[in-house]
Formats: C-alpha cells, sequence, structure tokens
C-alpha cells in the first residue's frame, strides 16, 4: 500500500474544520493591520486566555507544524534547517518552524497566508527542551518582538502544591503586566472572567465528546482528532464553543443511533504519542480488518476544569497541569491516564508510537506497555516512527506488523 | 603516557562499584544523579553522599527494553548499569530538571529499578526573588524527603559543606588557571581523570586528594605546552580516550566548556544571607549551561575562555541525541566562525569509534588550525 495521506473523516463537523483553521489564520493575517499586537505562544497554557480576554491575537508556531505536514512543505523546511546546520535527530517541530521562519516565511510564502511576525513572543521556561529552544531560536529571528521570559514549574500534576501554583500565580500576574507594558492595553477583569468561563464551557464539551467516545460502536475515531486544533488556537473564544456545541451534537446523534465509524466495529484500538501529521491515515489503516482507533493520549490534556470564580488562579493551575505533560516529569501520570482511557473505552489492543521527534512522550512507553498488559491484559505494538519526520517511518514495517497484530487481536476476540 | 600523580584518581573511576559499595557497607546511604544541577551541598550535609552516576561503553541491551534508541548513550549506559545491578547501593535519585532524556530515566529507574527516593527538582529558569523563594521551597523539600532517608539538617552544617564544595571548586579553577599559562603538568586525558574522580569520591577525601595532586607539581617538570590550543565544548565526556587522540595528534586542550569540567566549578560558591540562600545563589548564577540557557547569552562566556586560554579551535563534543546541545550548535558556530575561531562538531554514539573516523576527522580539523 502506497501511503495513505490525509485521514478519512466522518463526521460532518470534522468537514468543517478547514473553514476554521483558514479563518483563524486570516484572523492572525489580518491583526497587525487592525492594530491588534500578535503574539507567539506555546500551547497549552493560561496565556492563550489572557491574550484573547486583551483582544491580543496568539500565533502558535507548534501548531503551525502539523499545517505545514498537511501542505507538504516539511520537507522542504527541513532542508532549510538541515543547511543550517541542525541534526536530524533534533525534534521535528523544531526543525520544521526553524526551517519555515528562515525559508519560506522570509520569502513571504506558506499556506494559508503564512504565519504574521511577532511582536511579542511568550518564550516558556518549561515544558521540554526542545519547545524553549523554538522560543530561543524565535527570538533571535524576530529581534524586534518584545520578549517575555516565562517561568513555569516542571512539577508533576501529582506533587503540586500551594507554593507551586503560588510561583504560577505570580508568573501570569507578571505576564500580564508585561503585555499591559508592551501593548498599551489594560486587561479588563470582567472580559477575563468572560473568557474563563468560555474556556470551561470548551472544557466540558470537549469531556462530553470524549464520553461518546466510549459507546460500542464509537461514533468517531482517533482520525477525526483535528478537531482539538480549536481547544489549541480558540480556547476562551464564542468559536470554540460554538464549534464544539456542533460536534457534540453530531457525535450525540450517531452515538444514540448507533452509527459507528465503520460498519463492522471488531477491535477497538488505543493510539500513544504524537500522530504522524505527514500521513494521517494511517489512523485508518486498521479500519479495512475491522479496527477503529478509538481514542489518543492527548486528547486527555485538554480534560480539565476552570474555576470561573477565580480566573487568575485557575489560569495557573491549567498551566501547572497541563504544560507539563510535555516534559518528563512524570511516568506514573501519563500511565494513569492511558490505563484510564483504555479502561473507559473497551480498549483491545494499543499502538505504542515510538517517536523519533518526541523524547518526553516516548520515555516511560515500555512502562505502559507492561501496566497495559499486567493491569488490563490489553496487549500493545511498538512502531518505529517520527510525528515530522518521514523519513524514520517506514510504512513497509508498520504495515507488517501491523497486520500481524491485528490478527492476533481478532484472533482473542 | 599516563602520570604517577593521576593514579589515585585513576583507581576511583576503574574501580567505581567496588569503592561505592565499601562506602554504603559503613552505613552511608548513596545517592545518584545525572546532571550537576543537583543540590549536592545540602544533600552531602545531611549526611549522605551524592555520587554522579556514569555511563557504560557496553552494549545496552537490557536498557533497549525499556527506552527507545535515540536516548543519550549516558543515560542509557547508566540505566544499564542499574538494570545490571551495579547501582544496588543507591538509595535514589535526585535530579534537577535539566533535558528530558535524563528526567525520563529517573521515571524509568524508579518504575524498574527501585529505591527509597527520586525526585526531579523543578528549577528556575529566571532570576528574580519570586523564583528565589521558589527555589528555597523546593530545598525544604528536598530536606524533608532526605530526612525521610535518615538524613539530618542543620544550617551550620550545611555551609561546612558550601565551604567544603566551594573550596574544591576553587582548587579545580586553580588549576584551569594554570591550564590557561600552560603550566599545568597534566595531559587533558589525565585531567578528566581528576574531574572524574571528583563525581564518585566524598569530599573531604576529594580534596585531600587534590591538595596531594597541587604539592607534587611545584616538584615535577612543567609540561611544555606544545601543540595547538583548543577548547572543548559539549555534553559529558567520560572517555579519557578522546581526548588523548586529541592531544597526540597535535592537539592541546586547554580549556573547556563540559559538564565533566569547567561548568561543573564556576562559580566556585555564592553567597546569601544564609547558607541555603547562598547555596540557591550559586545554582541560579552557574556557567550556563545549554539545557538551561540561551545560545546567544553562552556566547559571551565562551568568547572569554577562548581568549584566556588562547585556544585557537573549538571542538564540539556531543552525546549523541543530546538536544540542549544540539539545538544550541549552528548558532554556536556561527558566531565563533564570524569571530573568526573555526570550530568542529563530533557526535559521540555508544561506542565511538575512537580510532577511525574519530581520528581522522581531528587530524584534519588540526590542520585547518595550525
Ligand atoms: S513535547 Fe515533544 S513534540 Fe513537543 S516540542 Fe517537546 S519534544 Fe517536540
Ligand atoms: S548528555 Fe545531553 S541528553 Fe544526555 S543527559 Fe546530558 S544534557 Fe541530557
Amino acid at each position: 500500500m502506497e501511503k495513505s495521506g490525509k485521514s478519512k473523516k466522518r463526521l460532518t463537523t470534522a468537514k468543517e474544520l478547514s473553514r476554521i483553521i483558514i479563518e483563524y489564520y486570516q484572523e492572525c493575517n489580518q491583526a497587525r493591520g487592525m492594530g491588534k499586537p500578535v503574539g507567539w505562544m506555546p500551547p497549552m497554557n493560561g496565556g492563550i486566555e489572557i491574550f484573547y480576554a486583551m483582544d491580543l491575537q496568539p500565533v502558535f508556531p507548534e501548531n503551525w507544524s502539523p499545517i505545514c505536514a498537511a501542505f507538504g512543505l516539511t520537507p522542504e523546511n527541513f532542508r532549510v534547517t538541515e543547511e543550517m546546520g541542525y541534526s536530524r535527530d533534533l525534534c521535528g517541530y523544531l526543525r520544521n518552524i526553524n526551517g519555515y521562519v528562515y525559508g519560506l516565511m522570509k520569502n513571504g510564502g506558506g499556506p494559508l497566508g503564512g504565519l504574521p511576525e511577532p511582536d511579542l513572543i511568550i518564550s516558556p521556561g518549561a515544558g521540554c527542551i526542545p519547545v524553549m529552544k523554538i522560543f530561543h531560536i524565535m527570538e533571535e529571528r524576530f529581534p524586534d518582538a518584545k520578549v517575555f521570559r516565562a517561568d513555569l514549574p516542571q512539577v508533576a500534576v501529582e506533587d503540586i502544591r500551594e507554593d507551586h501554583l503560588r510561583y504560577a500565580v505570580s508568573e501570569i500576574n507578571r505576564l500580564i503586566e508585561f503585555l499591559t507594558e508592551a501593548t498599551g492595553r489594560t486587561l479588563d477583569r470582567d472580559r477575563l472572567a468572560e473568557v474563563v468561563m468560555l474556556s470551561d464551557r470548551a472544557c466540558a464539551l470537549w469531556d462530553e465528546i470524549m464520553a461518546y467516545r466510549k459507546s460500542i460502536p464509537t461514533p468517531f475515531s482517533a482520525a477525526e482528532i483535528g478537531i482539538m486544533f480549536v481547544m489549541v488556537t480558540r480556547q476562551g473564544t464564542q468559536t470554540a464553543v460554538d464549534y464544539l456545541t456542533r460536534v457534540r451534537d453530531e457525535v450525540r446523534e450517531r452515538a444514540l443511533s448507533k452509527i459507528g465509524v465503520i460498519e463492522n466495529e471488531k477491535v477497538r484500538l488505543f493510539w500513544d504519542n504524537i500522530p504522524p501529521w505527514y500521513n494521517m491515515g494511517l489512523l485508518n489503516y486498521f479500519e479495512t480488518m475491522g479496527g477503529v482507533m478509538v481514542a489518543e493520549t492527548y486528547s486527555a490534556a485538554w480534560s480539565l476544569r476552570l474555576d470561573v470564580k477565580n480566573p487568575i488562579e485557575t489560569l495557573a493551575m491549567k498551566s501547572l497541569m497541563s504544560y507539563p505533560m510535555v516534559s518528563c516529569v512524570s511516568i506514573k501520570k501519563r500511565k494513569e491516564m492511558v490505563l484510564k482511557a483504555c479502561r473507559e473505552y473497551h480498549i483491545d489492543g494499543a499502538i505504542l508510537h515510538s517517536n523519533k521527534s518526541c523524547h518526553p512522550i516516548t520515555l516511560g512507553q515500555m512502562d505502559i506497555k507492561r501496566a497495559l498488559e499486567k493491569d488490563l491484559g490489553i496487549p500493545s505494538l511498538v512502531i518505529d516512527g517520527d510525528h515530522m519526520d518521514e523519513r524514520n517511518f517506514s510504512m513497509a514495517q508498520f504495515q507488517t506488523r501491523a497486520d500481524a497484530f491485528m490478527e492476533m487481536l481478532l484472533q482473542k476476540k | 603516557m599516563r602520570s604517577k600523580m593521576v593514579e589515585p584518581f585513576v583507581e576511583i573511576v576503574r574501580n567505581e562499584q567496588a569503592y561505592l559499595t565499601e562506602i554504603a557497607s559503613r552505613g552511608k546511604a548513596i545517592i545518584g544523579y545525572f546532571c550537576t544541577y543537583t543540590p549536592l551541598e545540602l544533600i552531602h550535609s545531611m549526611g549522605i553522599v551524592p555520587v554522579r552516576l556514569t555511563g557504560s561503553s557496553r552494549q545496552t541491551d537490557k536498557a533497549y527494553s525499556l527506552v527507545p534508541s535515540f536516548i543519550c548513550p549516558y543515560v542509557r549506559g547508566a540505566l544499564e548499569k542499574g538494570l545490571g545491578g551495579e547501582y544496588n547501593f543507591l538509595s535514589g535519585i535526585i535530579q534537577g530538571y535539566t533535558c528530558d532524556a535524563a528526567c525520563g530515566i529517573v521515571n524509568i529507574w524508579e518504575e524498574n529499578i527501585g529505591g527509597k527516593l527520586f525526585y526531579s527538582m523543578p528549577l528556575p529558569y529566571n532570576k528574580s526573588a519570586a523564583s528565589g523563594e521558589f527555589m528555597r521551597a523546593r530545598m525544604m523539600d528536598l530536606v524533608k524527603m532526605l530526612e525521610s532517608i535518615g538524613g539530618d539538617f542543620q544550617e551550620g552544617k550545611l555551609r561546612s559543606s558550601l565551604e567544603l564544595y566551594g573550596e574544591i571548586r576553587q582548587a579545580m579553577l586553580d588549576m584551569y588557571t594554570m591550564r590557561y599559562r600552560g603550566s599545568l603538568p597534566l595531559s587533558a586525558g589525565d585531567f578528566l581523570y581528576v574531574v572524574l574522580a571528583g563525581f564518585i569520591t566524598p569530599p573531604a577525601d576529594y580534596l585531600a586528594m587534590l591538595k596531594t595532586l597541587v604539592s607534587t607539581f611545584t616538584t615535577t617538570a612543567t609540561r611544555k605546552p606544545d601543540g595547538v590550543p583548543i577548547l572543548v565544548s559539549g555534553s559529558i565526556i567520560e572517555n579519557t580516550r578522546l581526548f588523548e587522540i586529541v592531544e597526540d595528534r597535535g592537539g592541546r586542550i586547554v580549556a573547556d566548556d563540559l559538564c565533566t569540567g569547567y561548568r561543573n566549578f564556576s562559580p566556585p560558591s555564592g553567597s546569601g544571607k544564609d547558607a541555603v540562600d547562598a547555596l540557591i545563589d550559586r545554582y541560579m548564577n552557574r556557567f550556563p549551561c545549554p539545557s538551561r540557557s540561551r545560545v546567544l547569552e553562552r556566547l559571551p562566556h565562551l568568547a572569554d575562555l577562548i581568549q584566556a586560554s588562547g585556544a585557537k579551535g573549538v571542538l564540539f563534543l556531543f552525546q549523541k541525541f543530546c538536544t540542549p546541545h544540539l539545538a544550541d550548535h549552528p548558532v554556536l558556530a556561527r558566531e565563533l566562525n564570524a569571530k573568526g575561531i573555526p570550530s568542529l562538531a563530533i557526535e559521540i554514539a555508544e561506542s565511538p569509534d575512537v580510532d577511525g573516523q574519530f581520528m581522522t576527522r581531528i587530524e584534519s580539523f588540526l590542520e585547518i588550525l595550525k
């Protein structure tokens, strides 16, 4: 089989996503023209709500990587980066965005109008090493941007205590001060409360949508997970709430009418680690044999409710809980999440993507594999790959191993 | 030729396991660490021996069943030794959050080898009053943890430990100064043995060894400063053979930016209103490591070292897959080049093909510098 490219989507609302993506990047590109400062920042932290509340435009370079992959631009971006002397062993997100900002972007190119240059850079001191280095590169590439050096405790969720939170709160306050000074805009506390409320509604909807996937047959699969775009880029906006409401309605409808992803769902699968953005069709691979990718690890990152009454604290807490997931602070927590999901989603087998581009999410997979087998009797298949770099993935090898794994799971049934 | 003076250091490095097992058999708790951003002084002051985990040049078959092939050989080698029972004397691992690989291994170690105490300590990236306070709270967490394995915290003892480690670092920095002047009578390979032994030996014993070593310098003929002066920059280097090759082929290592080197010693100590503050102060003002700083902030420090030592070129030696170093390298190389300092980067794989490719590449690099 040739590379399958794009994933097959069954939800009408998932097909609607391309419009949402186009609109978001349009908004990013029009922002400066409308006098709205643009800030580049890492995802999964409270900065996004602060930005929307202050009417600033957040841009997420990490999210740009899947877009480049979908448009087939990654090889060109990698080429630029490698020519600058960067090692092929570095995370593909770093190699992609570096290549983009020094290549296509300099020449005014890129899909969806490209990325607008930043007026502000929120440079994290937290998370994984590649994400920090990505932002250091951006600081250098855009010397005119004002830089906020953020600092967030790299603490395991199970170890968060009062004073970790206090430090995170002081950092959020510092961020607000920085933004006020840099942009001359002030933060309206009522507006922030509203944004946090919208953000929390998106989380609630997200949880609801994810819960419907527990139905047998599952109403949608990991191949549809692009819907998380709104959680990454639109948290705290009405757009996210409206869109997720439509997704929820459709998913609920399908679940109640027992409309599955495929006609005869035989085997329910779980995907661990970031998907191969250049070949999302892989997530549909098992369908011809009756296997559906029911759930995946990273969707849990958005499963967290916000306390609308304490906006600053809750955003600090959100940052503390979500952001360290992209570092190596705790394997325990990830193991717990995967086991819980596999139990709740009635999983028969797990695909563990050993992802050369991401050390933090890959380290500990063997412990997860063992726990799945021991505690839940769920077998898993480890596949070698990379979420950005196709050269580190072999379709032929994947096929052989995936087919054997499926046969084994079918026999067990 | 190995100098006789460094034999005691070589002895400890070569017999690490027996040496540490013996210490443990005297009832001492031993805590391991990967990265030098671990508050050794605090651990030591509480009566616990901090020991840097070392890699292994052997096949890492056991470790491969737990970690992917694309993790730096250093931490994979250490894990292999742990899985083989070579670190059974450890009570656990304490590690500042530096790189993803080391902290990932701490988790895997806890799951698969076990021990009493595992802690990846969050360290602030900024220097501010709030971050100092945050770090203080983490130090206090650590005190509690160490108390649970029999440690005893006293401010006075911490002060003594700070002094002891400060003295060691100062002694090492003095040797660096001699090296810059060309009056250090040790080859780079021998000097690395001295450094490596310091990660294993309890500090009071180590300081005594250093003093003995330095006292022999005056009676020994000064090493002739020949060869092309170069600075070595990179992650952890454990294989002294690499340095021997460089110097055999006509290079002379005059300075370094290594965590098995200068980064570990500079500055020797910190200051503050009490001992904990002084400890924090030093960690916040350390010679910058790529895992915790920006490349352009490292550059002036490197430039200073180059100037002080008279290095004509920079040899980057990285552990393969080492993200913090690999991510900084292109900018460093470019900036050094702009200053007229050529550089060469070599990645160290599991069992470096030391005698083949390495040698050839070093030779042609030295050729350029001559
Ligand atoms: S979490 Fe993984 S994928 Fe994301 S930037 Fe870090 S290493 Fe890369
Ligand atoms: S060599 Fe690099 S990857 Fe390995 S532990 Fe050190 S900093 Fe981390």
